[in-house]
């Protein structure tokens, strides 16, 4: 035991057993070896736990705070309509602190600590890849409002499904092709791409320059910059000596607001500009870069607080009744993710069959508050997003048309006092 | 009073001789539990805190070696992990025809060659750059991940393919892959610490500059250190990486990944065998409370900045040391230590036949030999052309005034300074541009004016703690038990300590000090002994016993060189007298020579001494 | 050639701001031995301060600097009164972890005092530009670098003109003599730690201005400063300001001409490269010691 002649050698051996037996106790007694257990027979009386960890801090805290807003508006929403399967639901929301292993430790603690009856996805790709496979492992449905990136859906899963529109590299489609149907002299002639190094932001960057380029619209800067960059000024620089019609920034949030806030400065200001993820963050955005710069900003999203689809009006209106305010994107889909797996649970009208939910929505298409969602085999949907643009200070939706607020486009990026 | 000094080990052996046994059957207990939880339950969530907490275990054991050993802290241990995740990741998503098993030893080795590639470039070197380097690696590595996207898929991650095996026993390969490299990682740390390499890495941790004088090579061993602290790690994330099935950047190259090892390691106890491996369980459990009873990421934040702050300022030394002092306080109270104990009469000095001797000096060749060395400091000039030399089996004496240079010769004649100018030779070898270990090697030893020990080692790891030479099989040697046990104590016997064995050195008085430091250096089997006042703040019964041991040493071959203000100390032992005055060697000679020299007054008394003040002090 | 001018003065400016916020960590390091790795985490702490008085009641935070820095600068007191007072003398590891620990707790409590959501302060001159011929200078930019021109010009005569900096200068140079012509070292440590810690909380007020925060910023902060340290020299002043302009020109330029995906490696690599071929830096004392002290 002792490893070294020392004047306490031997006295360390007892420290060791003190040490042991405690952790060897608390570790019993923790996971309840003296008694308990999980006793089965209990479920059926309460209420559906329904499982998720969520990045409440750290870097996707932004959204993530949205979509625990989302789901705590569908669960209050399910409840007030007598439950699910007549019982009513229960969140059971952890906070994975924007961590890879904390997503991993949370969802095996939702799976088999707090026993939940159903799980529902986090925000982003990079926490849904190692939490779906968790689900995965465990044999347990996973519908996930925010992890889109092609990484997903290629891994042969079968219990996983996403529930926006469709996967990211398809998002700024619409935008793109409208685009590229314009006149010819209102149609930009080059486009740059600076990108957040992301694996939401550059497939959805890739994804429009892709249909731009076999349009013939020239690339003339592709770059991508780490997420904790804060200067965009070099950035800028190459821009303005670059002249694009087309600025395409895949961007999360902080980086788009600095990069705007870069090209005010630097005096530049392209044609056009899209952004992902950034614009569609309502006041936040305004704020950030200035209620005046946001004049025909473009960008893809999955939901509109005035859309006409199923449940939407009841949906906005219950989330201004709670928390105040239109709802985010983010808690919108969030919101999408609960009425998806809602549908899914009522469809088989039993819970006790993971894979048989997951069969149900692989061979049925759902209603939801972005549209109807349906999937192919590996979990991703095949519809089409909406494209927003920055009007008066105000989100508008511009296409595609069947789903628009306005039928009027700002044509191109006007930003500065005017108004 | 000897008395109790001869019988107290035993007592403590014999009071002790239970809780060794309790302490084995505790750790056997709780690594049976650990084996067999899986077996026991199939709480996926449990199972899951437990991999992790065998990851962590590893990954704190094995920064135990470096930090904890050999005292250097790496904030980038984490680094590791997400180096034997990669390997795993890169591997396995390129070759799908192979089980991703096998790419586990290949993460180790990938991780120890780049170990040992950065422990090359910055452990070189001495100081409190590495914690720093260390960080930097951390961050560069995942900039590297990020932008190398051919290999890595930057940010976008890689995913592993699913394990196959039937979900029942999901979790079993991982958790008890993980559990054999744990053991292999506690067998590498114990053998480690009962060899003359970990002795050599306390050493460093403890006095990095004494380490050098007594022959321990720095940087074979510092980068040996974090190689293999790197080692099982890398297999150990790699683990972790196919148990994740998705690996990237910022997860893997995560500091709050290396925050919560370096905390493992601290709350355990850095340099014990089985408390960074108690402090990986008890942290994760805390970070899996903190995350899903208290509020989650800032709360966590808070717990382990506060914990972290807390340690360092509470408790430096974590758990186990802690409760062992305040073990070892309860149990010795009311009892005599040793301290106060005597130091015993001593023995012949013991020769050692089984060594060979060096290659003999050519005559008229002096021992040693210093010629011009200079040595500034600022404008200040300690040796300004100093020369003198030391003849082969003798005894010699360097006399001087206060700040005539003798110490600052001693440090530049054994490296612990590097002089600016002159030569130095050592039985007809230029050894001047050696580093300190190497002049060890040849021959060289040296005291310390004030006692230079490793404080928190016992008398007996302090003394085979040198190093005669350099070989890979030497650092390999077991130091605790054996020969290089054996021929300490004959060492420890000569000079009256043997009864000390077990002591801590910093418990010693002064002189014991002395006397073990003695010891320290005749493991070195030197030809020359630097002795910087032998004789200074001890009792006269030792300096007498002192006098007596260099006499012996020196009729066995040894040659002296001493420093000492004690003059009829010096003049009875020594011959020739070199005396330093101002940085300079200005007389040379007998002791009677050069006590009749006039300058050597005047550099003593200084040129315009008068008579009378001497008369008054009554010298 | 337009834009190599244009790259380079935005790297200068941006060098102004590195510049005060590095002395202040290079301070701290050549008085008290302590490398400071909450220095960041007290400048997005500044940063939050002067987004509340922005907020609250509308004060301009680079004017705000006049409000933020002496906050901070008691807050740096009394932090180096409870937490690092006690282990002044430690070796470094353990003060590197302290102050880590440290800036995980402030990080911590940031994130709960003003949540974790990204936070900008845009007065009203924030999106303009001073025009010459092609080139473009931010004024917020220009502002912010003049300010931190002038705060750190203050610092010099405190230094240098002061009863209070030569006994600063004394305790770093050889504190031992210090105390022995009656400076005290510990008061002395915790003015300059304090005075270390408001030039994070001025250069925080600054950069709150230039770009949008959250309470892990912290990291890049620290990443960049001590990058800038290291190159100056630890504990030489000028250095600090030399290996603030030239990072700036290098993380511009490499930006610019390289990949802005690089950009961020900048401060790892200069920490890196320095540490090995030239650990004293340009114009320090050694953060390494050899075997041999030459």
């Amino acid at each position: 035991m002792a490893p070294l002649p020392h004047p306490g050698g031997r006295v360390r051996a007892s420290v060791t057993l003190i040490a042991a037996v405690a952790a060897l106790s608390l570790a019993a007694s923790a996971c309840g070896i003296g008694g308990g257990g999980d006793e089965a027979g209990e479920q059926d009386a309460g209420p559906i736990t329904i499982g998720a960890s969520l990045p409440l801090t750290g870097e996707f805290s932004q959204p993530g705070q949205a979509a625990k807003e989302g789901y705590e508006v569908w669960q209050e929403m399910v409840n007030a309509e007598g439950g699910l399967l007549g019982r009513q639901v229960e969140l059971i929301i952890k906070d994975d602190a924007s961590n890879q292993n904390t997503i991993v430790a949370d969802y095996n603690a939702l799976i088999s600590q707090d026993n939940v009856d159903l799980l529902l996805g986090t925000f982003s790709s990079l926490l849904n890849l190692p939490a779906s496979a968790v689900a995965e492992r465990n044999q347990m449905l996973y519908v996930e409002p925010a992890g889109g990136s092609p990484e997903m859906f290629n891994r042969g899963f079968e219990y996983l499904f996403f529930t926006q529109q469709a996967p990211v590299d398809r998002q700024g489609q619409v935008f793109a092709e409208w685009l590229i149907s314009l006149p010819e002299d209102q149609r930009p002639k080059t486009a740059a791409y600076p990108t957040l190094d992301d694996p939401f932001a550059i497939p959805t960057s890739e994804g429009i320059e892709e249909i731009l380029v076999d349009a013939g619209i020239e690339t003339v800067y592709r770059e991508t910059y780490a997420i904790d960059t804060k200067n965009f000024d070099t950035i800028v620089n190459r821009l303005k000596a670059e002249q694009p019609d087309l600025v395409v920034n895949g961007a999360i949030f902080e980086d788009g607001i600095g990069l705007i806030r870069a090209m005010r400065k630097a005096g530049f200001a392209p044609g056009w500009l899209y952004q992902s993820t950034a614009p569609s963050l309502g006041d936040q955005y305004a704020e950030g870069i200035g209620p005046e710069n946001t004049e025909g900003v473009m960008f893809a999203i999955s939901h509109a607080p005035e859309a006409e689809t199923p449940g939407n009006e009841e949906f906005v209106a219950k989330y201004d009744e709670m928390l105040g305010g239109l709802p985010p994107e983010d808690a919108a889909d969030a919101f999408a993710s609960g009425q998806v797996l809602q549908a899914a649970v009522e469809g088989v009208g039993s819970i006790e069959d993971q894979a048989a939910l997951a069969d149900w929505l692989r061979e049925n298409e759902v209603e939801t508050i972005l549209g109807p969602l349906s999937w192919d085999e590996t979990g991703a949907t095949e519809g089409d997003f909406l494209v927003g643009q920055w009007q008066d200070g105000q989100v508008e939706y511009v296409l595609p048309e069947e789903a628009a607020t306005t039928d009027h486009i700002v044509m191109g990026w006007k930003p500065g006092d005017a108004n | 009073m000897s008395e109790v000094g001869g019988e107290q080990p035993d007592t403590v052996r014999r009071v002790a001789d239970r809780p060794v046994w309790l302490g084995r059957i505790a750790i056997a207990v709780a690594s049976a539990y650990i084996l067999a939880y899986p077996l026991l339950s199939d709480d996926a969530y449990y199972q899951n805190m437990y991999v992790l907490s065998l990851v962590f275990a590893i990954a704190a054991s094995g920064l135990n070696i470096i930090t904890g050993l050999a005292g250097y802290v790496s904030l980038g241990q984490g680094a590791f992990v997400g180096l034997g995740g990669y390997t795993v990741g890169v591997l396995a998503t390129r070759f799908d025809s192979i089980s991703p098993w096998w790419w586990v030893p290949v993460a180790a080795v990938v991780t120890g060659v780049v170990a040992l590639v950065l422990g090359f470039v910055s452990l070189r070197t001495r100081g409190p750059s590495f914690v720093i380097i260390t960080v930097a690696f951390l961050f560069l590595v995942q900039v590297i991940a990020i932008n190398w996207t051919s290999l890595t898929n930057g940010t976008a991650g890689l995913s592993l393919p699913p394990p196959t095996w039937s979900v029942d026993i999901i979790n079993w390969p991982f958790y008890y892959i993980l559990c054999a490299i744990l053991a292999l990682q506690q067998l590498l740390m114990w053998w480690i610490q009962r060899t003359k390499l970990g002795m050599g890495l306390v050493a460093i941790r403890e006095d990095e500059t004494k380490a050098a004088t007594i022959g321990i090579n720095l940087p074979v061993e510092k980068i040996l250190a974090f190689t293999a602290s790197t080692v099982f790690v890398g297999a150990a994330g790699a683990v972790y990486g196919y148990y994740l099935t998705f690996i990237d950047p910022r997860g893997m190259f995560s500091i709050l990944l290396s925050v919560q090892i370096v905390l493992s390691l601290l709350v355990g106890g850095k340099g014990t065998l089985w408390g960074p491996v108690i402090g990986a369980f008890l942290i994760e459990w805390l970070n899996e409370v903190a995350n899903n009873n208290l509020g989650g990421g800032n709360t966590r934040l808070l717990i382990f900045g506060g914990l972290l702050v807390g340690l360092v300022l509470f408790l430096p030394n974590g758990i186990l040391p802690q409760l062992e002092r305040f073990l070892v306080r309860r149990r010795t109270k009311g009892k005599a230590g040793l301290v106060g104990a005597r130091v015993e009469p001593g023995g012949d000095f013991p020769v050692a036949h089984d060594r060979p001797a060096g290659p003999p000096t050519p005559a008229d060749t002096p021992l040693l030999e210093v010629r011009g060395v200079e040595r500034r400091f600022g404008g200040i000039c300690a040796l300004d052309g100093a020369s003198l030399t030391v003849p082969d089996g003798s005894i010699t004496g360097l006399i001087g005034p206060n700040g005539s240079g003798k110490t600052t010769l001693f440090n530049v004649v054994d490296d612990t300074l590097r002089a600016q100018a002159g030569e130095i030779w050592l039985a007809g070898e230029r050894i001047d541009r050696l580093p300190s270990w190497q002049r060890a090697h040849r021959g060289l030893g040296r005291t310390f004016q004030i006692t230079r020990l490793f404080r928190e080692m016992t008398v007996l790891q302090n003394v085979v703690a040198p190093q005669r030479s350099f070989s890979w099989s030497q650092l390999a040697r077991i130091a605790v038990s054996g020969p290089e046990a054996r021929r300490a104590e004959e060492l420890l016997d000569f000079v009256g300590m043997g009864d000390f064995r077990n002591q801590r050195a910093a418990d010693l008085s002064y002189g014991q000090q002395k006397l073990l430091e003695l010891a320290q250096v005749l493991m070195l089997e030197p030809r020359l002994i630097l002795l910087d006042e032998p004789a200074g703040g001890i009792n006269p019964v030792l300096i007498e016993r002192m006098a007596d041991m260099i006499r012996e040493l020196n009729s066995h071959g040894t040659s002296f060189l001493i420093v000492e203000h004690n003059m009829p100390f010096v003049l009875g032992l020594c011959d020739p007298v070199h005396v330093l005055a101002r940085g300079r060697c200005i007389s040379s000679g007998t002791a009677k020579e050069v006590q009749a020299d006039s300058s050597v007054v005047d550099a003593y008394l200084g040129e315009d001494f008068s008579l009378e003040s001497e008369s008054s002090r009554g010298a | 050639m337009e834009q190599l001018v244009q790259n380079l003065l935005l790297g200068l400016l941006l060098g102004g701001v590195y510049a005060l916020v590095a002395s202040g960590l290079t301070l701290i390091f050549g008085v008290m031995r302590v490398i400071n790795i909450a220095h960041g985490a007290f400048l997005i702490l500044a940063g939050f301060v002067s987004y509340t008085a922005w907020t609250w009641l509308g004060i301009d935070p680079l004017l705000g600097i006049l409000l933020t820095t002496p906050l901070i600068f008691a807050f740096g007191w009394l932090v180096y009164r409870l937490v690092v007072a006690p282990i002044r003398t430690a070796p470094m590891a353990s003060t590197v972890l302290l102050t880590f620990g440290l800036a995980l707790v402030l990080e911590a409590v940031m994130g709960f005092v003003w949540g974790n959501n990204s936070t900008s302060i845009r007065p009203s001159y924030v999106d303009e530009s001073f025009t010459i011929g092609e080139l473009f200078l931010p004024k917020s930019q220009v502002y912010g670098g003049l300010l931190a021109i002038v705060v750190l010009g203050g610092l010099y005569v405190l230094l240098t003109r002061t009863w209070i900096g030569r006994a600063i200068r004394a305790a770093a140079s050889n504190p031992t003599g210090a105390e022995l012509v009656g400076i005290r070292i510990s008061a002395v440590a915790a003015l300059v730690f304090a005075i270390g810690i408001a030039t994070a909380g001025a250069g925080g007020a600054i950069a709150a201005v230039l770009y949008p925060f959250v309470p892990g910023s912290h990291y890049l902060w620290i990443a960049r400063v001590l990058a800038i340290v290291v190159l100056g020299g630890m504990g030489s002043m000028g250095g600090a300001v030399l290996g603030a302009v030239m990072f700036g020109v290098a993380e511009t330029m490499t930006s610019a001409y390289v990949s802005p995906a690089w950009a961020t490696a900048v401060p790892y690599a200069i920490m890196f490269a320095v540490l090995l071929a030239r650990p004293q830096g340009l114009l320090g004392s050694r953060l390494r010691e050899d075997v041999v002290a030459t």
